[in-house]
């Protein structure tokens, strides 16, 4: 057997990038995206399969904040001790396809995957996340907002494995949220999907973070919403449709719209900012 | 090729396999265990669900050579001399038609009984509708589906 047929399983960093450096390889971690996309009984081409790297499973935390390994499950993350920063993303977490997707299937892969309804980019985005792209000449940190650069493209290079992501500490303050709009409710991919991470202090909003998702090629933050939460009382009727104007680039596609996505955004955008209004009034 | 080992319903098994068989292909091709079905190419369905190492997957989405070292259960190793409290319950309460998804509802509804038990959390009906959102029945109408998996939850 060639390198055509290859399959590469290391257990360690060093030898997944000794491997990078070498050849050309598809990168399989849960395959949840991968084999679906492959509509072929095989994946083509040599393969590095990187779920045997036990490293790279779980969380660390340090002063600097707190890193998830890139072959971190998204159940992994639903029981995870974490901030209630984290509250967005364990919700996107339960939303990823069902409970057998979310065991095996990882955050990493979704974000190399650059699907512009990937759902765990949006609460990402609310948490300030960096990626840490490594490869045999060292490791760099770019924000998530510019590793992801298109649909299905991104700024990783064909030596880089993701490594990990990186919520810095001065993200880790309030209470994220996430809601998602699907042509039905289970197993569907978002129309259109909005994340928020709101630190409120006495009923007052101190920090906001919001971000949408599958309204435009990548998923983005929303800097005229969040200016307009801050500094004032808790209240959804703050954001109107022109604080998302400039923001959004919705599409026509096979799920809705571009005219519904965009009617949509704000909608969606006042629903959750309405759970924090709940939360605060119970 | 390389050869993969697991232990498959508490056996150990060991093949060579192409590099890139998926587990499902593994499980029914070389050990001609075939009730672990395939319903679709876009790991939706849910027919093909089994344990790993504990844990409902899809075994159409995982290589084979990923489950290297695993422990995999089958719809084959669940019964225990008597069947399993869940294939009983699905027998009891005619919660198959066709059975082209029964060997996967019966894996992912032994998983959620399992792990609510773990959790301390009540399985109930609406939980049950939630949770089986990984697993397609084209037959039932799933009613009776969750009707069993509400009796096995009462005796596993
Ligand atoms: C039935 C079903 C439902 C789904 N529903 C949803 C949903 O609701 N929302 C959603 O967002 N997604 C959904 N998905 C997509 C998918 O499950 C997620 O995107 C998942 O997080 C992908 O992770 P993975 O580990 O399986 O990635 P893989 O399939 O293994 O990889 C995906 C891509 O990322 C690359 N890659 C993976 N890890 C790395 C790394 N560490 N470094 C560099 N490149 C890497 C791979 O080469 C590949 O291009 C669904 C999938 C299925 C099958
Ligand atoms: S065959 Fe695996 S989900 Fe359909
Ligand atoms: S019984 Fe026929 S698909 Fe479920």
């Amino acid at each position: 057997m060639g390198l055509q047929n290859g399959y590469f399983r290391p257990t360690s960093v060093d030898e997944a990038l000794d491997h990078l450096a070498a050849n050309d390889l598809t990168i399989a971690a849960g395959c949840t995206d991968l084999f679906p996309a492959t509509e072929q009984k095989t994946l083509g081409g040599p393969v590095l399969d990187i779920s045997g790297i036990t490293a790279l499973r779980g969380f660390r935390k340090n002063e600097t904040g707190i890193t998830i390994g890139a072959t971190t499950t998204w159940s992994d993350l639903i029981a995870a001790p974490l901030p209630s920063a984290f509250g967005g993303l364990k919700l996107a977490a339960r939303e990823v396809g069902a409970r057998q997707i979310q065991n095996r299937g990882t955050l990493a892969g979704n974000l190399c995957n650059a699907s512009p309804a990937a759902d765990g980019v949006p609460p990402l985005l609310t948490l300030d996340a960096q990626v840490v792209l490594a490869s045999k000449a060292g490791r760099r940190v770019m924000p998530l907002a510019d590793f992801l650069i298109g649909p299905r493209q991104t700024a990783r290079r064909a030596d880089e494995l993701l490594e990990g992501v990186h919520i810095p500490a001065s993200a880790l303050m309030g209470d994220g949220q996430f809601l998602k709009l699907g042509a039905r409710k289970y197993l569907v991919i978002s129309i259109a999907m909005v994340a928020a991470r709101l630190v409120i202090a006495d009923g007052v909003v101190a920090e906001a973070a919001l971000a949408i998702g599958a309204c435009g090629p990548v998923a983005a933050r929303l800097p005229k919403a969040e200016a307009a939460l801050v500094g004032q009382p808790m209240d959804p009727g703050l954001i109107n449709a022109s604080h998302l104007q400039g923001y959004l680039a919705p599409i026509d596609d096979m799920r809705a719209d571009a005219a519904y996505r965009t009617t949509v955004a704000t909608e969606l955008v006042q629903r959750i900012l309405g759970r924090f209004a709940e939360s605060r009034s119970a | 090729m390389s050869t993969v080992s697991m232990t498959v319903n508490g056996k150990v098994v060991a093949s060579v396999v192409e590099d890139r068989t998926l587990l499902v292909d593994f499980i029914r091709e070389h050990l001609r265990l075939t009730g672990t079905h395939v319903g679709c190419d876009t790991s939706q369905c849910g027919a093909c669900v089994v344990h790993v190492n504990g844990k409902a997957m899809k075994s159409c989405t995982m290589l084979a050579a990923a489950a290297d070292g695993a422990d995999v259960t089958t719809i084959e190793g669940v019964a225990n001399g008597d069947l399993h409290p869940m294939q009983k319950a699905f027998n009891d309460n005619h919660g198959l038609q066709c059975g082209f998804c029964t060997p996967g509802m019966i894996m992912s509804g032994i998983d959620m009984v399992n792990r609510y038990k773990a959790e301390g959390k009540t399985l109930d009906e609406a939980a049950i509708r939630a949770e089986l959102e990984g697993n397609i029945c084209r037959c039932t109408g799933y009613h009776n589906i969750v009707k069993s998996i509400q009796q096995a939850a009462g005796e596993m």
